[in-house]
């Protein structure tokens, strides 16, 4: 699998007049695609129009990347250096999902680590509450052992200390062409609050009830 | 009178000195007198031969940073925006080693800010965001009459001078009380800088490691942070966010009536609004009453924590001091709180609160407060605090509320007090402080002025020597 490293700019759709329009475009370019999937495009046609007519949900989130609401999305491609993706699988080993670092940062909801192209490409994914570079000093000198552990291994990786770690991550960011995200109002500070109120509420009503 | 400033300018250097005093502006750590006179003063450079002599007259008269714990009674410091050094003729090299947050200017990084809707730079007042605004002069002096002799001598340097041109004159002054123009007593919490020559005052936190307040020593990671090149030009400067803010006086008014029905609830109101009552006592220390003698006595009324006030019962989790210095509250979002600490300048100018004012019409009195932000990524910080600290609840736990006192309030917005058994949340808080303009400015070091100053000479012998 070979995957485009080059920065994906969803640049803005041309302006199109109408929906009926827009969808006629859709329909052009899905000519070439396979049989099934114009059939597809074509019972769809009912939802795409929906969509077409409701208002983008992404907005950008700082320099790259898509925002829904309070979250972000954030996607890294690093080459590794040689025996970068053995070491890095063997510490996900013992982590066992157990990021007790990212629980501490308090608006990570999800991280995923990808070895690609046999073993020579990390991708990074994750969605966040807000904007990660105002923080990325914070980083540095409150957590930077998991992350220097983790990124080691990344070709010109600077380390948690440098101040120029910063440009390096958005040197190596790729934007999602597409994200979908079910709660784009709740952080992660506010779902482990609605979580508490809501276990308190049920415990009250147990009591009344 | 005791004052901050007097007390804390009379404790003999204790802590070991590391900062090159002589060559960092007195402004960076000097802090303002009690009583307070002075000016800001914004100029344009239409000629870069004229902008450069005018630096080189006036850099005899600004003042170091030498002795600053002890009281003086006026100086001058000098500021200049991007905008400004490329009108100085500063080289093309130099002035691309400066940060793009600074190149751009603070009008351009609107939305960074969070500087929209009313303050929005579209409704900033002349010259602030035109690109217009080059060199910032602040005069600080302890009377009326030397405030004049200070400014009369600045003014002689720039008036005489073609190609230099006077956009605005902005003068401040202290209060009775020296209140800001909400009426509470300010400027308490500063963070206390490594190195500066002086043992902290009680409760103002762990000392800051310089380089994030002043360029050219390591900051908290143990590095310098980046800095502007060459050396010389860069090292013991750092960088002013000047911000200015007008009071709407008539809404805090309203506010304060509409939300509470005696004097003693309007106060403590008040005092849940800021974090201290108008005194300057803070509520963790003074949590039913005021203690104006607490409030004045600059040894015990910074002196405090957070730690048996976690849910905020006493001094509210989104009140204004705890959003801009949270101390030791548990934060919801992983945070070095020393990181994102700034020196505060904040200087009063129109007339003294009013209690009584309340209509429409005394929201547009002009009266607030400038405030200089000053530290070695001024950018970064003010950026942050207005993203996170100021106009979000997040990093606390509340959701979309946001700062009481100098937030951008949208409509319906509320402001929730903790209390037992349950909190109270009022609805309807409005926007107390509107943003009437700014700027990003450079404080260079005195070593940094002379070669500004010089920099034509300079160019003129290299040519020679070719």
């Amino acid at each position: 699998m070979t995957m485009q490293t080059q920065k994906g700019t969803t640049a803005a759709p041309k302006p199109i007049q109408n929906v009926e329009e827009k969808l006629q475009k859709l329909r052009e370019i899905y000519a070439g695609a396979p049989e099934l999937g114009r059939v597809a495009l074509e019972r769809m046609m009912p939802e795409l129009e929906t969509a077409v007519r409701l208002a983008p949900k992404a907005t950008t989130a700082g320099r790259i990347g898509i925002r829904q609401g309070k979250v972000s999305e954030f996607l890294l491609i690093f080459k590794l250096r040689p025996g970068g993706a053995d070491r890095l699988r063997a510490l996900l080993g013992v982590l066992g999902g157990n990021f007790q670092g990212a629980d501490a940062v308090g608006t990570v909801h999800d991280m995923r680590f990808v070895l690609l192209d046999n073993d020579t490409k990390l991708l990074f994914a994750t969605a966040f509450d807000g904007d990660w570079d105002p923080y990325i000093a914070d980083f540095s000198t409150k957590i930077p052992d998991p992350l220097d552990v983790l990124f080691c291994d990344c070709e010109g990786y600077p380390g948690m200390h440098s101040p120029k770690v910063g440009e390096y991550l958005l040197s190596h960011q790729v934007q999602a062409d597409g994200w979908y995200v079910a709660n784009p109002n709740l952080t992660v500070a506010e779902t482990r609050r609605l979580e508490k109120i809501g276990k308190a509420v049920d415990e009250f009503l147990d009591k009344v009830g | 009178m005791s004052t901050l400033e007097e007390t804390a300018a009379g404790a003999p250097p204790a802590q070991a000195l590391a900062l090159e005093l002589h060559e960092i502006q007195a402004t960076v750590l000097r802090h303002r007198p009690a009583p307070y006179f002075g000016a800001h003063v914004l100029l344009r450079i239409d000629d870069a031969r004229a902008g450069r002599e005018l630096v080189r007259r006036l850099m005899p008269h600004v003042d170091s940073a030498a002795s600053w714990w002890r009281p003086a009674n006026a100086w001058l410091s000098v500021a200049i925006s991007y905008a400004g050094l490329r009108a100085l003729g500063v080289p093309d090299d130099s002035l691309q080693s400066f940060s793009e947050a600074f190149r751009v200017g603070m009008a351009a990084r609107a939305r960074q800010l969070g500087d929209e809707g009313v303050n929005a730079p579209s409704n900033w007042e002349a010259p602030f965001g035109t690109g217009q605004v080059h060199i910032g002069l602040s005069a600080f002096s302890d009377s009326e009459e030397k405030w004049g002799r200070v400014l009369a001598f600045a003014r002689e340097q720039y008036e005489r001078m073609p190609g230099v041109h006077l956009l605005a004159v902005q003068d401040f002054g202290f209060q009775p009380g020296d209140l800001n123009s909400l009426g509470y007593k300010d400027g308490i919490d500063q963070p206390a800088i490594e190195g500066s020559g002086v043992d902290s005052l009680p409760g103002q936190g762990p000392l800051i490691k310089a380089g994030e307040l002043i360029l050219g020593y390591p900051g908290e990671a143990g590095v310098p942070l980046p800095m502007p090149q060459p050396d010389v030009l860069g090292r013991n400067g750092t960088y002013v966010g000047y911000r200015k803010y007008q009071s709407r006086v008539g809404a805090f008014n309203r506010f304060l009536r509409a939300h509470a029905s005696t004097e003693e609830e309007r106060e403590l109101l008040a005092a849940k609004l800021v974090g201290r009552w108008r005194s300057g006592a803070p509520l963790i220390l003074a949590p039913d009453v005021d203690n104006p003698a607490l409030g004045k006595d600059p040894r015990r009324n910074n002196d405090f924590d957070y730690a048996k006030d976690p849910f905020g019962r006493q001094a509210p989790l989104g009140c204004h001091i705890r959003r801009m210095n949270p101390r030791d509250t548990k934060l919801t979002r992983l945070t070095d709180v020393n990181l994102h600490r700034l020196i505060r300048r904040g200087t009063t100018y129109g007339p003294p609160y009013d209690a009584n004012a309340v209509s429409e019409a005394d929201d547009e009195v002009p009266r607030g407060a400038i405030f200089l932000f000053i530290s070695a990524k001024a950018m970064a910080t003010i950026e942050f605090l207005q993203q996170e600290w100021i106009n979000d609840g997040n990093f606390i736990g509340a959701g979309d509320e946001r700062d009481p006192i100098i937030g951008l309030q949208e409509k319906d917005a509320t402001f929730t007090i903790p209390r037992d058994p349950v909190r109270h949340r009022i609805h309807g808080i409005e926007t107390f402080h509107v943003l009437r303009g700014g700027e990003y400015f450079f404080m260079p070091s005195l070593s940094a002025l002379k070669w500004i100053g010089n920099l034509e000479e300079r160019g003129s012998i290299e040519q020679k020597e070719r």
